[in-house]
C-alpha cells in the first residue's frame, strides 16, 4: 500500500487532491453552519418571504430556460441547416451577446425604455404614446434569454454539425417527413446538448444579481445579499444558501434521472448532414430573425453604450480608471491561470487509470460552477474568516499589532472564490483537449523514461496549447464580467471594471457606467472573436 | 422484371460524373450484389434507388411503379425503399422495439407489436426487445437494422456494406444468417460491398461496377 501511495504521489495528485480539500471544506461549512439556532431575521423570512423567493425563483429559471432553449435551437438550426448570405458571419456573431453581462444589459434597456430613454422619446416623436416597463419579472426573463441565449447556442449547433446524416436520412426512407424527422430523431439527439445549454443559462440566472437588484424580482441570490447585507444576518443567508443549493442540485439530479439509460450519440462515423439553400420568402425572414436577435443581445446595447460613452467618455476616463482597468486585468489574469494550471493539474491525474476516488475529486472541484455566486461567496467568507482566526497566533508573532483578519481583507479571497467558481469551466475546456489526443504520446513519452513533468511540458503542453488558450480566454471572460462574487469579497475600496458598472448604476449614474461597461464588452468580443478564429493547431491533426 | 433501372446518369459537381448509363433488372425476390472498390460510385446508386439524392438522368422502376424518370420523381419518405446502413443508424434514443416500429406508423398499436415480435422472431433477438442500441454487439445491431428496414414491407431492401463492421469470424456466420432472412421474406435486395467472398456468398448475381460504370455481370449458383 506504500508502495503504492509512494507511487501514485506526484505534482498532479497533490494538487487536485488539495484543491478537493480547498472546494469542499467550505460548501461543507455551509451545511454545518445551516445547524445553528434560526434567528429572528430567518424566522421571518421564512414565515413571510420564502414561499415568495422560491416561487419567483423557479417562475425565473422556468420561463429564462424555455425561451432560452427555443431562441438558441432556433439559431443552430437555421446556421447549420440552411445555406444563405451572411451565413459565417451570424454563426459565430451569434456568440457575441455572451459579451454583454446581463446587468449591463439590463441597465441599458431600463434606461432605453423608460420615459426619457432613447426609445420613449423615439416613439413619442412618432405620436406614440407607449411606454414599455421592463423593470419586473418578464423583463428580467428578456434580459437574460437575449444575453445567455449563446450558451444552448453554441453546444446546440455543434452537436448538429456533428449529428449524422444518416439519422435523418433513415427517419426519411421510414416513412418520416421532415417535421415528423426532426421531432422523432433530430430533437430527442439533441437533448443532451439542449440540456446542458439550458443547464448553463440557468446557472448563470441562479448566479445574477444585477439584473435582479436592479429590477427589483425578488429571487435567492437578491434575498441572501438581502439577508447578509440589509439585515446582517449571516444565518439567514447561509440557510437561504443552502436552500438555492439543494434546488440547483434538484434540477441537476432530475435531469440524471430523466435521461435513464438512454444514449444520443450512435457508434455511427458522423456524416454531416449537408446545408440547404432557403428559397422564397424564407431567405429573407429566417436570416432576418437571426438578425432581430442580434440586435436585441448585442447591437442595440452597445450603440446605446457607445452613444452613453460619447456624452461621458471626457469625464469617466482618467487616471482612477485607467487603474480600474489594471485592476481588473491583473486580478483576471491572476484568477485565470491559477484556474488553468489547477484544471491541467486535475485533467493530468484523472488521465489513466479511473477510479471511484479520483471521479468524487473531479465532481467536488467542479462543484463551483453549479453554486450560485452569493453562495459561493457566503461560504468563501465564512471559511477565510476560519483561517484567520486560525492564523491570527502566526499573524501576531509576525506583527504583534497585526489586525485580526489579514486574508479575509485581501485580494486572496476574491481569487480563491474565482478559482472555485470557475474551475469546472477551466477543467472541461483542457479535458476535451486532452480527449483528442488521446493518451498515446503520454504514454510513448513514459515508455521512454521520461519524467511526468518534462512529459507535460514537452509532449502534452504542445499538444493541447490550443485548449489550452481556449480554455484560459473562456475563464478569463467569465472573470471580468463577474458581479456577484466580486461586490461581496473585494477588499474595501477596491473596483473592478464590473463592480463599477454596477456602483454607477445604483447611483443612477447610468451614462458614466458606459465607459468600463463598453471597455469590458471590447475585451470580451475581441476575445470571443479570437476563440471562434484560433486556428486548430496540432491537436486537429493527431488522430 | 420487378425492378428495371435504366440509363441512370449521376453527378455531384458538373465536372465529374459518378455514374454513367447504369442499366441493369432485378427480378422478384432476386439478390444483387454489386460489387466494386471505394469511389466506384456502387453507394450513390443505392443513394439513387432510395430517393436520398436525384439523378441527372435516368428511369428507376419497382414493380410496375416508376420512382423516378424525366418527369417523376417519388420523395424518400414514400417510396416504400427499405435500406440498412453501412454504420445501421439505430437511433440510440430508442430501444430495440420503438427503432422497429419507427417505420410502422399506419398501424394500429397491437398490429405494430405483432409486426415487431414477427420481425424480432425472425432475427431470432426477442430477448433484446427492450435493450438500447449501444447494449448490442456489432453483429446484433446489424440484425436490428435488418428487422428495422424489413418491418414496413418495403417492396425493394438496400444494403450499404452491411459487413464492414463486423469482424472476420463473425462476418462468415453473418452472412449465411443475411441470405436465409432474406430468402425466408422473399425480399428482392440489392446490396454494395467492395468484397467478393461477401458478394458470392449472399447474392445470385453480381453486377461489378467501375469508374460509374457497369462493366459486367456474373451469375453465381448456390
Amino acid at each position: 500500500m506504500f508502495k503504492r501511495l509512494r507511487r501514485n504521489t506526484n505534482l498532479f495528485s497533490v494538487t487536485s487532491i488539495l484543491a478537493g480539500l480547498l472546494i469542499i471544506i467550505p460548501m461543507l461549512n455551509i451545511l454545518t453552519e445551516v445547524m445553528t439556532p434560526a434567528s429572528d431575521a430567518w424566522l421571518h423570512i421564512r414565515r413571510v418571504l420564502l414561499q415568495r423567493y422560491i416561487v419567483n425563483t423557479l417562475v425565473l429559471i422556468g420561463l429564462v430556460a424555455v425561451f432560452s432553449a427555443l431562441v438558441g435551437l432556433f439559431a443552430a438550426y437555421i446556421v447549420t441547416r440552411y445555406e444563405f448570405k451572411g451565413r459565417k458571419l451570424l454563426s459565430w456573431f451569434l456568440i457575441l451577446p455572451l459579451a454583454v453581462p446581463s446587468y449591463i444589459a439590463a441597465y441599458v434597456y431600463a434606461d432605453m425604455l423608460s420615459y426619457t430613454g432613447t426609445f420613449s422619446r423615439f416613439l413619442r416623436a412618432g405620436n406614440i404614446g407607449l411606454t414599455i416597463d421592463i423593470m419586473n419579472m418578464s423583463g428580467a426573463v428578456f434580459i437574460f434569454v437575449m444575453t445567455l441565449f449563446p450558451y444552448v447556442y453554441m453546444l446546440t449547433r455543434s452537436a448538429l454539425q456533428k449529428q449524422n446524416a444518416a439519422f435523418l436520412e433513415n427517419a426519411r426512407l421510414l416513412g418520416a417527413s421532415r417535421a415528423e424527422a426532426f421531432y422523432s430523431v433530430v430533437l430527442p439527439l439533441l437533448r443532451p446538448a439542449l440540456v446542458a445549454g439550458t443547464l448553463l443559462v440557468v446557472l448563470e440566472t441562479l448566479n445574477d444579481y444585477g439584473v435582479v437588484a436592479y429590477f427589483n424580482v425578488r429571487v435567492f441570490s437578491f434575498a441572501i445579499f438581502d439577508a447578509w447585507f440589509r439585515l446582517g444576518d449571516t444565518v439567514a443567508a447561509i440557510r437561504l444558501s443552502a436552500i438555492l443549493m439543494i434546488i440547483v442540485f434538484a434540477i441537476i439530479f432530475i435531469e440524471r434521472l430523466i435521461r435513464g439509460k438512454r444514449r444520443f450519440s450512435g457508434n455511427a462515423k458522423p456524416k454531416p448532414v449537408p446545408r440547404m439553400p432557403l428559397s422564397g420568402p424564407w431567405r429573407f425572414i429566417l436570416p432576418g430573425l437571426l438578425w432581430v436577435i442580434m440586435a436585441l443581445g448585442f447591437f442595440i446595447p452597445l450603440a446605446q453604450l457607445l452613444y452613453y460613452a460619447s456624452l461621458t467618455f471626457t469625464d469617466v476616463f482618467n487616471t482612477g480608471f485607467v487603474f480600474l482597468v489594471i485592476n481588473s486585468l491583473t486580478l483576471a489574469i491572476t484568477a485565470t491561470l491559477i484556474t488553468v494550471f489547477v484544471a491541467l493539474m486535475l485533467a493530468n491525474y484523472n488521465r489513466g487509470r479511473k477510479s471511484s476516488f479520483k471521479h468524487a475529486l473531479l465532481k467536488i472541484t467542479n462543484l463551483g460552477y453549479a453554486i450560485p455566486g452569493a453562495v459561493i461567496a457566503v461560504a468563501v467568507m465564512l471559511f477565510f474568516i476560519d483561517l484567520d482566526h486560525m492564523f491570527y497566533p502566526l499573524y501576531r508573532l509576525i506583527n504583534p499589532e497585526s489586525a485580526r483578519l489579514i486574508l479575509t481583507a485581501s485580494l486572496a479571497m476574491l481569487t480563491f472564490a474565482y478559482v472555485l467558481r470557475f474551475m469546472a469551466i477551466g477543467y472541461n475546456s483542457v479535458e476535451a483537449a486532452y480527449d483528442k489526443v488521446g493518451e498515446k504520446f503520454t504514454e510513448a513519452a513514459y515508455s521512454l523514461k521520461t519524467s511526468k513533468l518534462k512529459t507535460l511540458l514537452k509532449v502534452d503542453l504542445p499538444l493541447i496549447k490550443t485548449g489550452l488558450i481556449s480554455a484560459a480566454i473562456i475563464v478569463f471572460i467569465d472573470v471580468i464580467k463577474e458581479l456577484p462574487l466580486t461586490l461581496i469579497l473585494r477588499p474595501t475600496n477596491y473596483d473592478t471594471l464590473a463592480s463599477s458598472v454596477f456602483r454607477y448604476a445604483r447611483e443612477e449614474m447610468l451614462q458614466e457606467s458606459s465607459v468600463p461597461a463598453l471597455v469590458m464588452i471590447l475585451i470580451s468580443s475581441l476575445l470571443i472573436f479570437f476563440l471562434t478564429h484560433q486556428k486548430k493547431g496540432v491537436t486537429a491533426n493527431v488522430r | 422484371m420487378y425492378v428495371r433501372i435504366e440509363s441512370l446518369d449521376f453527378s455531384y459537381t458538373p465536372k465529374e460524373k459518378v455514374l454513367n448509363e447504369i442499366s441493369f433488372s432485378l427480378y422478384e425476390g432476386e439478390i444483387v450484389a454489386i460489387l466494386g472498390s471505394s469511389g466506384s460510385g456502387k453507394s450513390t446508386l443505392l443513394r439513387l434507388l432510395s430517393g436520398l439524392e436525384m439523378p441527372d438522368e435516368g428511369s428507376i422502376v419497382v414493380n410496375e411503379k416508376t420512382l423516378c424518370n424525366a418527369k417523376t420523381f417519388i420523395d424518400c419518405e414514400k417510396r416504400a425503399v427499405g435500406m440498412v446502413f453501412q454504420d445501421y443508424a439505430l437511433f440510440p434514443h430508442m430501444n430495440v422495439e420503438k427503432n422497429i416500429a419507427f417505420g410502422l406508423k399506419k398501424m394500429t398499436r397491437s398490429d405494430k407489436k405483432k409486426r415487431v415480435m414477427e420481425m424480432l422472431e425472425l432475427i431470432n433477438m426477442t430477448e433484446k426487445k427492450n435493450a438500447y442500441p449501444h447494449e448490442l454487439s456489432g453483429g446484433q445491431q446489424q440484425r436490428i437494422a435488418l428487422a428495422r428496414a424489413l418491418a414496413p414491407k418495403p417492396t425493394i431492401l438496400l444494403l450499404d456494406e452491411p459487413f464492414s463492421n463486423l469482424d472476420t469470424d463473425l462476418k462468415t456466420r453473418i452472412r449465411r444468417e443475411l441470405r436465409g432472412i432474406m430468402k425466408t421474406t422473399d425480399m428482392t435486395s440489392i446490396f454494395v460491398t467492395h468484397d467478393y467472398d461477401d458478394a458470392r456468398e449472399i447474392a445470385d448475381r453480381i453486377v461489378y461496377l467501375e469508374n460509374g460504370h457497369i462493366v459486367h455481370e456474373e451469375t453465381i449458383t448456390h
